[in-house]
């Protein structure tokens, strides 16, 4: 199948955060023979990361958009993944939640739509996570990376939240093996604030949240 | 002695005081003038009063706050637990509207004041009056019908059901958080407060698209500022920008004062007003608290300089987190103050 010209119109309706075209397109292209692995690879990841790159230039880029975008990603790739010939390989296990005494859950949904296309298992811990649930989670799952979304000042420079699951990794040798990033409202003020909290990375917005996942799980060392 | 209330209304009118309007929202940091946890602090409205008093008196800036938390604003309406934290900003943790059902089923009070959950808000408004009323305005928070969905069922939930979700629900919900909002103004307005801040993350593009914004922001907006009246109302995007919508918003309400975003590049908004309102530009609150007092002045310098040319213009912060250290807000006040002195002349 040719795909430039679907990954044209996947990314408009992706720009347009219309998810009814953007299914449309993904169905009609499975139904004139298509393989659900090379749309996710060669138009939803490629359309995801252009919808990002297009409305940064011109501006636009805002939280609607980055949320639509990835509920669209999702929902695309959710309906992709039972069409896979073979099952696809997990790139990378990765928790998420936000932190002790954090209720918001906007910002780790659209992380999690955003990793789901690339083949990185997330599991969702929910609001209100402690610190130490956050690494019992991640070594029980041999997760490479713990992804700690906190909306609110307090709870991203908390003492029971990142800082805390930094000292358990230290504590329990698991620094080289479980890498931690955060992201919320907080960091978008402060860009040196996740090294005060002791994280290894952070992002501003879903998409930047992949490619940091991505780098964090090359480099944790291999369960 | 010139007061906050004279430097205000001299700003709104272009004229010249001794120096600019300088707004410094502190609200938990009440808790700790009086040596009480937030939540007992926040349980009696003389409390809040009397913290507000005397942070205004230690600091000297020009406003206080009836505001006790944002999530007020769910117990209104139903919400019956707030989750209080030992160092921070109180969250409402329940929600008032779980699914689609509950909206029809959402009252709105039929007379706000008269509501318990207003019950020490007025109290506290009610000694603000009678001991600083006239002399330093008196804000009050309010938050407009499209963003009110997020404190009653969360942002997630309302983001979905703003963008992906059935048409009808989504009216309904936004025309009860209409009439709630026009009561709570007036309410407030009626009780003697002075500054309204209309509080809309959704006015804003950083939340969303500007086609989002002049096809359903604003006519909510409009109709929201048209039937409670524009008089002593503040445009907000909740710390987000609002340059891009200043001027659409001045022009379809008639709102005289806009509090930009700490993003907010404060030339540009100055430019987009052109004198046709006054503008509120804001410190980084989130970086005070680790800046050095050194970089507080040079950022508060370079605020004020590029605000104050041609005057209607007020420094102020968003909502100062509490880790804030204390020599930080006095330095960034102490600078706000010196630069955003008006001795010797007309800023215009």
């Amino acid at each position: 199948m040719n795909l430039p010209p679907l990954l044209s119109l996947f990314s408009e309706a992706l720009f347009d955060t219309d998810r009814d075209r953007a299914l449309q397109l993904v169905r009609d292209a499975i139904h004139q023979g298509a393989a659900a692995e090379e749309l996710i690879f060669e138009v939803v990841i490629p359309a995801l990361e252009k919808c990002v790159t297009d409305l940064e230039e011109c501006e636009e880029l805002n939280l609607a958009q980055h949320f639509l975008t990835s509920q669209i990603a999702a929902d695309v790739t959710e309906e992709l993944l039972p069409r896979f010939r073979v099952a696809p390989e997990t790139v990378g296990r990765v928790v998420i939640g936000s932190p002790h005494g954090d209720l918001h859950t906007l910002g780790k949904r659209i992380v999690v739509g955003c990793l789901r296309p690339r083949m990185i298992e997330c599991a969702d811990l929910g609001v209100n996570v402690s610190a130490e649930r956050f690494v019992e989670e991640a070594e029980n799952r041999r997760a490479s990376v713990i992804a700690i979304s906190a909306m609110m000042v307090h709870t991203a420079r908390s003492e029971k939240g990142c800082l805390k699951v930094r000292d358990i990794l230290r504590e329990r040798g698991l620094e080289d093996r479980i890498k931690v990033i955060i992201g919320g409202a907080p960091f978008r003020f402060d860009d040196q604030l996740h090294q005060r909290v002791g994280a290894d990375g952070w992002a501003p917005d879903g998409i930047q949240a992949v490619k940091a996942i991505s780098r964090l799980i090359r480099e944790a060392r291999p369960w | 002695m010139v007061t906050g209330m004279q430097r205000l209304s001299a700003a709104f009118d272009g004229a010249a005081v001794d120096r600019i309007p300088v707004f410094c929202n502190l609200l938990d940091q009440g808790a700790g003038e009086l040596n009480l946890r937030l939540e007992e602090y926040y349980s009696h409205g003389e409390r809040v009063a009397e913290a507000q008093i005397r942070m205004r008196e230690k600091y000297g800036h020009d406003n206080v706050w009836c505001l006790f938390y944002v999530g007020k604003e769910a117990e209104f309406l139903g919400c019956r637990k707030i989750l209080f934290a030992e160092n921070g900003p109180p969250n409402v943790e329940d929600w008032v509207i779980n699914s689609l059902e509950d909206i029809p089923r959402l009252e709105i009070p039929e007379d706000v004041s008269a509501h318990p959950a207003f019950e020490e808000t007025l109290k506290c408004l009610s000694i603000l009056r009678r001991e600083i009323g006239g002399k330093y305005p008196i804000c009050a928070y309010i938050t407009a019908s499209m963003a009110l969905p997020a404190l009653l069922m969360g942002m997630e939930r309302w983001m979905d059901l703003l963008f992906l979700g059935p048409a009808g629900a989504r009216e309904e919900l936004l025309s009860r958080c209409h009439e709630f909002f026009v009561k709570e103004l007036t309410a407030y307005r009626e009780a003697g407060a002075d500054v309204l801040i209309y509080s809309n993350p959704f006015g804003s593009t950083d939340i969303v698209p500007m086609g989002f914004f002049q096809e359903c922001s604003l006519p909510w907006i409009e109709k929201d500022i048209r039937a409670a009246g524009p008089a002593g109302v503040v445009y907000y995007g909740g710390t987000a920008r609002i340059n891009p919508v200043m001027a659409t918003v001045f022009e379809r309400t008639g709102i005289k004062g806009y509090y930009m975003g700490p993003f907010d590049r404060v030339r540009e908004g100055k430019e987009i007003l052109a004198g046709r309102a006054l503008a509120c530009a804001t410190i980084n609150d989130i970086a005070l608290i680790d800046w050095s007092p050194e970089e507080i002045r040079m950022q508060v310098r370079k605020i004020i300089q590029a605000g104050l040319p041609g005057g209607k213009f007020l420094f102020g912060t968003c909502v100062m987190p509490l880790d804030i250290p204390e020599p930080n807000i006095r330095a960034m006040l102490e600078a706000a103050f010196e630069f955003g002195s008006l001795e010797g002349g007309n800023p215009s």
